[in-house]
């Protein structure tokens, strides 16, 4: 049993990678994001490039370089993924998959890791190789380990977050409006402030990484005068604020990764019910 | 005229996004305004005139750009004496007038209450309709021509929520410069220049206008609509 | 309504040619397309039917031109469409479906529109399953509201693709019984792979392989090109190697092969009488040149031309 679980994990994540790396708009919407993003005048090259307004460590600029990207890029993220458990079902695939012996929940996981790892590509390449133009440029060898470090406490645990619920929201509504929705989080959930209003922003439940970014990376903005995480005088959920540790940003990685559980696993029952 | 009857078909094509989207919208907006702990009238006017702004564009926009790409029946559609650009355009128009009807009566509810003169930049009961007349049908011709160019509603929503996206976290930076300042879409809630509101919402119609243009042209090569999952 | 085309190709992107110099003429009534998956039939429903634009040619369809938008837009006014792959809307009823297609296909009076519906339903026998949503219907069901919107506008020239695939016997005999009275006055062109819809409802037939004509003339004519070349072999060996294997069924004593071979491909073989299936066998499939023995191409308006290999 083990052994199908894992073979059908294997090839679900092989294939669900390959069909959705071959997308156009996986590669579209990332570099039109960018582009944009530019052409308004945006900093992210400056903030790499120009020596008048380069921070003066390279962690502080390469980890400003993943926060900037993740906020932008994970938005595009999320809505790309919306549509692709309930393809399935569209393409009329799903009764012949159900009729293998492989188990629906490996099959699940698989396509969550394998179209979640491909849509994220474009993102990593853009962040690595801008990560590493910084590092030629500012002679900084050392600024690729801490981009891996960010990718690896800030970026992946959000985008793993996110997929989740992109793949399994839209089975309960249809995925235009989940699209609506989730960007509605994104702003709610990383940006408002917590004193105007009850929000998660600054939260152990924070796609944006703001407990790693404070405690584990050491990062407080680019000018250094953001804080990240943490109580807020005033505000409601502050129960959900503990001080930035390095035992909380654990903590809020792995609340991160437990929610996302959660979320495939509802969303297998869900579908487990209906077949 | 085609008949009122063809007009709820396509409606009903429009699908439940078109429907419930401005609705959650407004009340969210509300919702927010609501919560705001320190409520003082001009932050929460700003708030509910931001509901029709912001949200009610998004929804729409993000609407407009699942149109394209998701018809089971398009090679029938395609067979039939009416264009399928104009039934594609007959849904648009549905899912922009009916966000306009629930912003117009949402804004009618706040003029009548008193909300909509708390905030100070309002330009009035008439002319403040472009508060969301023109973020919304902006947003919406910009996601239906994106839907139209890339037959799907994943890259088509994606575009439109992130264009959003980096209007509402990058509002400064957006209205740096003249371009960026008229084709703002929060100009009424959030603009740095007040003085140039008024272009600002013809831009956007203006804008508006080219990408149904943009839609049309494209959507006329009927060969790109049929077959399997383009993506 | 007569279909005249000559010298239409299709190249799509990628260059692959799904239709390579095609000339045929079809004639008022009911006319049969055969040919393998991927010969070319659905992409030539397509372009007459308006959805794809020929990358050569010409076609007319009765004085219209398919390569302007206007000849387009006439001929779906006078058309009936039932695609391959039938989409339908599964929240409408099939009293909704018909009633919005037939709104598309410019139907605008509600009262006509209405008895035109309800008068397709009951031809169709789906009168009592009216008013239940498209989604709970079986295949076949869905293949009736096919035909019915296929038929709301009393077209001139009708164009079924693949109709019966999918259907049980009865359907499918239905479906056919249906098809031949509407033909009449009409073109119906009827594209199929499976040979015994056109054996029994068409007369004339043409047969298209990798985009080219490799037959066209009536289904006795069809017929005649596998006479005496075929065979039926009883063996307990393997099947005959020579010829193509068109039935395999087990016999007192082995297997009983029924073979399409230029000649006998064994001392058991004996000759039986040929029928349509055969007939599109024998013909050469996949041969650069489409020709019929006399090395010329099939004419696209009539018979081919006898050959020695024939008699």
């Amino acid at each position: 049993m083990t052994g199908q679980i894992a073979r059908t994990l294997g090839a679900s994540l092989r294939y669900e990678f390959r069909m959705q790396f071959r997308k156009r708009s996986v590669w579209i919407v990332p570099a039109l994001t960018v582009g944009l993003f530019l052409l308004i005048g945006g900093s992210l090259l400056r903030d790499l490039f120009d020596p008048g307004e380069q921070p003066a460590e390279a962690r502080t600029a390469v980890v400003a370089l993943a926060v900037q990207l993740h906020a932008l890029l994970s938005i595009g993220y999320g809505c790309l993924l919306a549509d692709r458990l309930i393809r399935d079902d569209r393409l009329r695939v799903t009764p012949i998959l159900d009729a293998t012996p492989a188990p629906s929940g490996a099959r699940l996981v698989g396509k969550y890791l394998g179209a979640g790892a491909a849509t994220a590509v474009p993102i990593l390449v853009v962040y690595f190789g801008l990560a590493a133009a910084y590092a030629v440029h500012a002679g900084a060898p050392h600024a690729l380990g801490w981009a891996l470090a960010a990718c690896g406490v800030v970026i992946v645990p959000g985008l793993l977050f996110v997929a989740a619920f992109a793949l399994v929201v839209p089975l309960t509504m249809p995925a235009p409006l989940f699209r609506v929705i989730f960007v509605g989080y994104w702003l709610w959930g990383n940006v408002v402030g917590p004193d105007m209003m009850p929000t998660l922003a600054r939260t152990l439940i924070h796609p944006l990484g703001g407990y790693p970014l404070d405690a584990l990376l050491d990062f407080h903005g680019i000018d250094g005068d953001d804080t990240w995480a943490g109580p807020v005088p005033g505000a409601t959920l502050n129960f959900l604020r503990p001080d930035p540790t390095a035992t909380t940003a654990w903590l809020s990685i792995a609340v991160l990764l437990l929610l996302a559980a959660a979320a495939l696993a509802g969303g297998h029952v869900v579908r487990t019910r209906r077949a | 005229m085609r008949p009122m009857t063809l007009w709820r078909y396509e409606a009903r094509r429009a699908g439940w996004t078109a429907l419930l989207g401005p609705p959650v919208a407004v009340a969210l907006g509300v919702a927010a305004a609501l919560a705001n702990p320190r409520p003082g009238d001009t932050t929460t006017a700003r708030i509910l005139l931001g509901a029709l702004e912001m949200a009610v564009p998004l929804a729409t926009g993000v609407a407009c750009a699942s149109l394209v790409g998701r018809d089971p029946a398009v090679e029938l559609q395609l067979a039939v004496p009416t264009p399928y650009r104009v039934t594609l355009l007959r849904r648009m128009t549905v899912t922009l007038g009916w966000a306009a009807v629930v912003a117009g009566l949402t804004a009618a509810v706040l003029i009548a209450t008193g909300w909509w003169e708390r905030w100070p930049a309002n330009h009035g009961p008439f002319a403040g309709q472009l508060t969301w007349a023109a973020p919304t049908i902006g947003l919406g011709a910009a996601g239906f021509a994106a839907g139209a160019v890339f037959r799907s509603p994943a890259a088509g929503g994606a575009l439109v929520t992130t264009l959003w996206t980096i209007q509402e976290f990058f509002a400064d930076l957006v209205q740096q410069h003249l371009p960026g300042r008229l084709l703002y879409l929060f100009a009424t809630t959030r603009g740095a220049v007040p003085g140039d509101w008024t272009e600002n919402r013809l831009a956007l119609l203006g804008a508006a206008a080219a990408f149904v243009v943009l839609a049309y042209v494209v959507l006329a090569r009927s060969e790109r609509l049929i077959g399997e999952e383009d993506e | 309504m007569r279909i005249e085309i000559s010298g239409l190709t299709k190249t799509y992107r990628g260059g692959v040619a799904a239709l390579d110099g095609l000339d045929l003429v079809v004639p008022t009534g009911m006319f049969g397309l055969l040919g393998a998956n991927g010969a070319g039939k659905t992409t030539l429903m397509r372009i007459l039917a308006g959805l794809v634009r020929p990358t050569s040619g010409r076609v007319t369809v009765g004085e219209h031109d398919v390569s302007t938008a206007a000849g387009r837009t006439a001929v779906q006014r006078g058309l009936g469409y039932l695609p391959q792959d039938l989409g339908v809307y599964p929240d409408l009823t099939a009293r909704q479906f018909l009633d919005y297609v037939a709104l598309l296909k410019g139907m605008d009076g509600r009262t006509a529109r209405r008895r035109r519906v309800g008068e397709l339903l009951e031809v169709v026998a789906l009168t009592g399953d009216a008013d239940r949503r498209l989604r709970g219907f079986s295949g076949g069901m869905r293949q009736r509201v096919g035909i019915a919107q296929a038929l709301l506008a009393d077209p001139q020239l009708l164009i079924v693709d693949e109709p019966t695939a999918g259907l049980d016997p009865e359907e499918r005999i239905r479906f056919r019984t249906l098809l031949a009275q509407f033909a009449g006055r009409r073109t119906v062109l009827l594209s199929t792979h499976i040979v015994d819809d056109i054996a029994q409802t068409c007369r004339e037939v043409a047969v298209l392989s990798r985009g080219r004509l490799i037959f066209r003339g009536t289904v006795d004519e069809l017929i005649d090109r596998a006479r005496g070349r075929v065979w039926s072999v009883v063996t307990d060996g393997p099947p005959p190697a020579e010829g193509t294997v068109v039935s395999a069924l087990p016999h007192e004593g082995g297997m009983r092969y029924r073979v399409v071979a230029p000649a006998a491909p064994g001392p058991q073989a004996r000759p039986v009488e040929p029928g349509l299936e055969d007939g599109y066998l024998a013909l050469p499939h996949g041969e650069p040149r489409p020709a019929d023995g006399t090395g010329l191409p099939a004419r696209p308006d009539g018979p081919p031309h006898p050959t020695s290999v024939d008699r």
